[in-house]
């Protein structure tokens, strides 16, 4: 399977502080491939490289076969989908101007809607009265109105409840089963873990392990290391 | 005391026209665009000139003033705004300053000092309508700029340009995140911002005229209206603007309208336009201090 997404030592900064140190990572067509690593990762900061929100110091970004260069808009244009960190629907545009504005030529309201029935009785509201669950589906549909191939999806469990994370993790799979793959950047390892293929473990800007998402050494560590990242193992 | 009212809403409707590209400009880049009224006057002058070369009614001119200021609105951008898209707001405040001082001089050079008048809408004169006289180029105003409001209403609610702008407006980096480009929807903002403080500049050339240094006291306006309907509130600059002419012109004619005041000791003093825009000032303090966020500000989400 050729690589929809390939990084290879992608260096990132902000000013003096080194975010990511060379971090290495592939997604494929089709793949869901989570994100996962405590506060301060570099997940955002690789989620944002990836969009050109943030410079990038050293490194290569491939996507579909050639570099990933140019600014935002014209990443989003070539099929990146980024739902950002906090969600940021725009407040003073409807649920249904949210997702038109981003919409790519024979993007349908009718999928998203489909995909997340809470929206479509929402259509009218503006975005400011919507709810923390609402919000996050509005996020994630306006991302895919751009009808990406990869979707960049950051913390969207954040603020959730575990029920609604599971419900809006669970839609990954029928987004992943329409040929949209997804890089998952979560906290919430174990909710991530659950839905992904694969997985990447962000530790401090490196790379600390990956493997499949179903292997379970790979998720003993990632529990251990969660839980000793937290001080909480004992001796 | 209908046709005192017909004049303040004429003045009033042309002072909104300029609020509002003030406030699209404000919430497109959030910084104040100082130029905007020396785009009044400099639309007057584009009036006036198009006016010498073309004998036909302001109506007809109208189109390419809209244009012209436009495209002015365009370089605007391009010399005041984008090179500086990076730095602290004040920074488009002080390049918006300089290149206002180069309009006046520009419009100093070709036009000179004195003052010009813009041809009319339609015709100039009186009009009866109902029993009462008023001036035609007072309705004219009225219904030119409603109509441009209108059209600005429509634009941003119900078109697509319309729900870029104001997605740009709200949350510039995630709008091109999402694929818009928002170096160009800034770039319209500015046009459009321009064209409409150049509408103003050709509906108030005629009865007011138009001299190189109007701009200083358009912009004052442009920045009470904003401040009084609310920092960012595009409603809120039309009310505003038709407050401020309210009070403008009915003030100084109140004792023609109630024919006591004018024996009271003191009236030609009291009712007359230096108090108005004194008082106009007092307003502007009040509403800064009882009602900071304007009259229209309380839902800061809703601004665009
Ligand atoms: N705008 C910024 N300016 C300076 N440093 C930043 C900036 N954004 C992030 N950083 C730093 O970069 C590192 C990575 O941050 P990042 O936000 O990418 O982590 P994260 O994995 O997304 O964390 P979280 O789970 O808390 O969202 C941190 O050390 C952070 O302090
Ligand atoms: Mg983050």
């Amino acid at each position: 399977m050729t690589a929809l997404l390939d990084i290879a030592d992608l260096v990132v900064g902000h000013g003096p502080v080194t975010a990511l140190h060379g971090v290495s990572l592939r997604v494929n067509s089709g793949e869901i491939v989570a994100l996962v690593g405590a506060n301060g990762a570099g997940k955002s900061t690789l989620l944002r490289a990836l969009m050109g929100l943030v410079p990038v110091t050293s490194g290569e970004i491939m996507f579909d076969g050639t570099p990933l260069t140019g600014p935002a808009w014209s990443r989003a244009r070539r099929g990146l989908g980024y739902c950002p960190e906090g969600r940021r629907v725009f407040p003073g545009l409807t649920v249904e101007e949210n997702l038109n504005v981003a919409a790519a030529p024979g993007a349908s309201l009718d999928t998203v809607y489909k995909l997340f029935p809470p929206l479509a009785n929402r259509r009218d509201a503006p975005g400011w009265q919507l709810s923390g669950g609402e919000q996050q589906m509005l996020a994630v549909g306006r991302a895919l109105m751009a009808r990406p191939k990869l979707l960049l999806l950051d913390e969207p469990s954040l603020g959730l409840s575990p029920l609604l994370t599971d419900e809006l993790l669970a839609r990954l799979r029928a987004i992943a089963s329409d040929g949209v793959a997804v890089l998952l950047a979560e906290q919430n390892a174990a909710a991530a873990l659950e839905v992904a293929d694969r997985a990447y473990v962000l530790h401090l800007g490196h790379t600390v392990d990956d493997g499949s998402a179903a292997d379970p050494g790979l998720r003993q560590r990632v529990r251990e290391g969660i839980l000793s990242a937290k001080g909480l193992t004992s001796g | 005391m209908l046709q005192v009212l017909v004049n303040s809403l004429a003045l009033g409707s042309a002072y909104a026209l300029l609020a509002l590209g003030f406030v699209l400009i404000l919430n497109a880049v959030n910084a104040v665009n100082f130029a905007q009224g020396d785009l009044v006057m400099a639309g007057g002058f584009v009036a006036v000139a198009f006016g010498m070369l073309l004998p036909v009614p302001g109506i007809v001119l109208l189109p390419l003033v809209l244009v012209v200021m436009a495209l002015i609105g365009r370089a605007l951008a391009a010399v005041a705004y984008f090179p500086l898209k990076s730095r602290p707001p004040v920074s488009v405040f002080i390049s918006t300053i300089a290149v206002g001082i180069i309009l006046q001089n520009l419009a100093n050079a070709l036009f000179g000092a004195e003052p010009r008048a813009a041809p009319p809408l339609f015709a100039g004169g009186l009009v009866e309508l109902g029993g009462i006289v008023v001036s035609r180029q007072a309705l004219a105003i009225i219904a030119v700029a409603a109509v441009m409001i209108a059209a600005q209403y429509v634009l941003f609610q119900r078109t697509a340009l319309g729900r870029r702008l104001r997605a740009t407006a709200q949350d510039r980096e995630m709008a091109e995140a999402l694929g818009i480009r928002v170096n160009h929807v800034i770039a319209a903002t500015f046009a459009i911002a321009a064209a409409y403080a150049g509408a103003a500049g050709l509906l108030l050339a005629n009865t007011f005229f138009v001299t190189p240094t109007d701009g200083g006291n358009y912009i004052l306006k442009a920045y009470i209206a904003v401040v009084i309907g609310g920092w960012g509130s595009v409603p809120g600059a039309v009310v505003g603007a038709l407050l401020i002419a309210l009070f403008e012109v009915m003030l100084p004619s109140l004792p023609l309208i109630v024919p006591g005041l004018a024996g009271l000791p003191g009236a030609s003093w009291l009712f007359s336009q230096t108090i108005a825009t004194i008082l106009l000032y007092l307003m502007l303090l009040v509403v800064l201090v009882v009602r900071p966020q304007g009259l229209f500000g309380e839902a800061v989400q809703r601004r665009a």
